[in-house]
């Protein structure tokens, strides 16, 4: 099995306390300058993994970087790639033909206004269904692992459950078959000790 | 007692996810509800510290809400119109559609006053530096929002030294109740009300450079620019969420009028600033106006943890000695530790003094007092975790991440304004004189006690 597989972020649903701190953490990754404080924001917080809340289970979904990604298929402006072991949109290139939104398993895509647009506009004006609108250009958004981020995942990093969890397969599957072939060595040798 | 409160803390049901991190931060465990369920604060317990605002990261997100909502909710927490701010479920409802108003209509004279922490906290909201020290510019923006006089709380913090010294002095002296208890806090004043009624009597008399600064304010300000004090519209910025609770108490009337008309948070500061359209960066630096805003170094430390423990000591020391501070920075009164205890040798006197920040820290102290074993004689309290530079309407950040460094830059930058100053002493202060020599006469005489003392009453 080729080790190169794509990582992604995991919840841990049984950790997970709701607080959205890692939505928050998101958002301000993504923030197009350095900001600290609740009131230098002059755009809303748009994060790009969401906090599923239900009577069952509580932690937030993001992409999962497929390996046969439906949304790399579905999408009409061939915007949608394989990078670095990451699925990246380009959204200068993206239509927000939202074929993508409709593939995507985990719900994990949402439209955003271009973060070029929103410097021009205010955000809150597209929950009005405001007229000028039409001449912003939406664009796909989703998780890009931080990939500008040389300390991981912003959500990762945040959470104050250590409920996130980045899933890198090959050191994954190392640590995995290290610790079994402890357990294993551990057994053989008490069996040994016994039959002795 | 809750109807008193107004509610100013309060958690939105429709926003709070139940994640109850509200509950580590809060000192006197005011927060009740199951796991995943919205939270509630219990009125009579809280003292509206709001440190479950800092901590809340429960917020409207984006694409959920409509704008109508978000209009609606925005003027129930009083809050601008036009903020970009997510709405948290922990939030505080302040004055700000109250302060914005007058200013518009501007048939008050208006005196406002900040607190020493806004100076390191509030241009954290225009993207500068945690921590960055701008009292200049922050006289300057006060002025283009249009208040007539720019005066200060770190003034009345140096009244206070002089009549709180003064006090401590006469307990140690004269036989008073002893340990002496700090009043500036108003969260830990309420706490001692509610909670530990038997030891009101441990509280200084004297009000909060606050309500000091409010009453002088309407008397002695209003003298000097010959307005009657009916008139005058007194607003103070202040880094915490308790302290309109405090303005509003019935007793706070010492001038005839309400002696503090609204309280303002940092973060308000910030909206009114904002609205304005002042560019606050680019403001020039500008003097406060004399002479209710000319402090001492020791009346600025008041906003960091052992700040009005060091800022007395500076003063008290000299009196009952006769001689100078060794050195003017009381060092061993300093630090992050919840309880540190210091002896200040002083001449005849061995001043024992404990200063404590975090209210669940003083627990234990309480205790020793009660049983009569206090081995101190003075007791400063802050409620919030480093003072108030970490109150409840300081700029809140996005990140936790972040919180310790915008702690750790406004306390040096808090420590650095008191190096800088002319004065570093609150007897020093010429202004402080004068008021004494042409109104207030001397620390504790008869116009003191009535305009800067107070008397607490013991919630049942």
């Amino acid at each position: 099995m080729n080790a190169q597989l794509n990582s992604f972020v995991v919840a841990d649903p049984k950790k997970c306390i709701g607080c959205r701190a890692c939505e928050i953490a998101c958002a301000v990754a993504h923030y197009d300058k350095e900001i600290k404080t609740v009131g230098c924001l002059d755009r809303p917080l748009i994060s790009r993994l969401y906090l599923v809340k239900t009577a069952e289970v509580t932690m937030p979904v993001q992409c999962h970087h497929c390996e046969n990604a439906p949304c790399v298929k579905s999408c009409t402006a061939k915007c949608i790639e394989y990078q670095d072991n990451k699925i990246l949109i380009d959204e200068e290139r993206c239509i927000g033909c939202k074929s993508c939104i409709l593939a995507c398993p985990f719900g994990a895509i949402e439209l955003i206004i271009s973060p070029c647009e929103i410097e021009k506009k205010n955000l809150l004006s597209m929950n009005t269904g405001g007229k000028e609108n039409s001449s912003q250009a939406v664009v796909a958004s989703k998780c890009d692992l931080c990939t500008r981020r040389s300390q991981g995942p912003a959500c990762v990093e945040v959470c104050s459950q250590q409920a996130l969890r980045y899933v890198d397969f090959y050191t994954e599957r190392k640590r995995r078959q290290s610790e079994a072939a402890q357990a294993i060595g551990a057994f053989v040798e008490s069996f040994r000790g016994q039959e002795g | 007692m809750a109807k008193r409160m107004r509610e100013f803390i309060r958690i939105d049901p429709e926003l709070c996810s139940g994640c109850q991190r509200c509950h580590t931060v809060c000192p006197v465990d005011a927060i009740e509800g199951e796991p995943g369920e919205p939270q509630k604060i219990c009125g009579d317990a809280c003292v509206m510290c709001g440190q479950c605002v800092q901590i809340c990261s429960a917020y409207d997100a984006f694409f959920e809400k409509d704008a109508d909502w978000r209009v609606q909710k925005l003027r129930e927490r009083n809050m601008p119109d036009g903020t970009n701010e997510p709405l948290f479920a922990a939030h505080y409802r302040g004055n700000f559609l109250a302060v914005k108003e007058i200013l518009m209509h501007k048939n008050k004279f208006t005196m406002v006053q900040c607190a020493p922490a806004i100076r390191v906290a509030l241009a954290e909201e225009f993207g500068m530096p945690l921590g960055s020290l701008v009292p200049g510019k922050m006289a300057a923006a006060l002025r283009r929002l249009g208040f007539d006089r720019i005066y200060d709380t770190n003034f009345a913090a140096d009244l206070t030294i002089m009549e709180e010294g003064s006090e401590l002095i006469k307990r140690l002296t004269e036989g008073g109740t002893l340990p002496m208890f700090t009043s500036c806090c108003p969260a830990w004043v309420k706490f001692i009300e509610d909670k530990y009624p038997e030891l009101v009597g441990h509280l200084s008399s004297c009000k909060s450079p606050q309500q000091m600064a409010g009453a002088i304010f309407k008397t002695y300000g209003a003298g000097l620019d010959g307005v009657a004090g009916e008139n005058i519209y007194s607003v103070a910025i202040m880094p915490c969420t308790c302290k309109s609770f405090e303005a509003g108490r019935q007793e706070m009337k010492a001038s005839g009028y309400q002696d503090v008309d609204a309280v303002l948070t940092t973060r308000e500061l910030g909206y009114l600033i904002k609205e304005a359209g002042i560019d606050f960066a680019g403001l020039p630096e500008e003097e406060f106006d004399k002479p209710l805003g000319i402090y001492s170094g020791a009346g600025n430390i008041f906003g960091v943890t052992g700040g009005v423990m060091e800022a007395a000591i500076r003063s008290a020391y000299e009196m009952v000695s006769g001689k100078p501070l060794d050195s003017i920075n009381v060092t061993s009164v300093r630090g992050e530790i919840g309880v540190r205890r210091t002896i200040i040798d002083a001449g005849e006197f061995q001043l024992k003094t404990v200063v404590v920040s975090g209210l669940k820290n003083v627990l234990s102290l309480l205790e020793t007092v009660k049983q009569g074993n206090a081995e101190f004689d003075f007791m400063e309290v802050m409620t919030c975790p480093s003072g108030c530079i970490s109150g409840g309407g300081q700029p809140k950040m996005l990140l936790p991440l972040d919180v310790p460094d915008a702690y750790h830059n406004r306390r040096n930058s808090l420590y650095r304004h008191d190096e800088e100053l002319t004065y570093r002493q609150s007897h020093e202060n010429p202004e402080i004189k004068t008021v004494y020599e042409q109104f207030l006469g001397e620390p504790l005489g008869h116009q003191s006690h009535k305009l800067l003392h107070t008397s607490y009453k013991a919630s049942s």
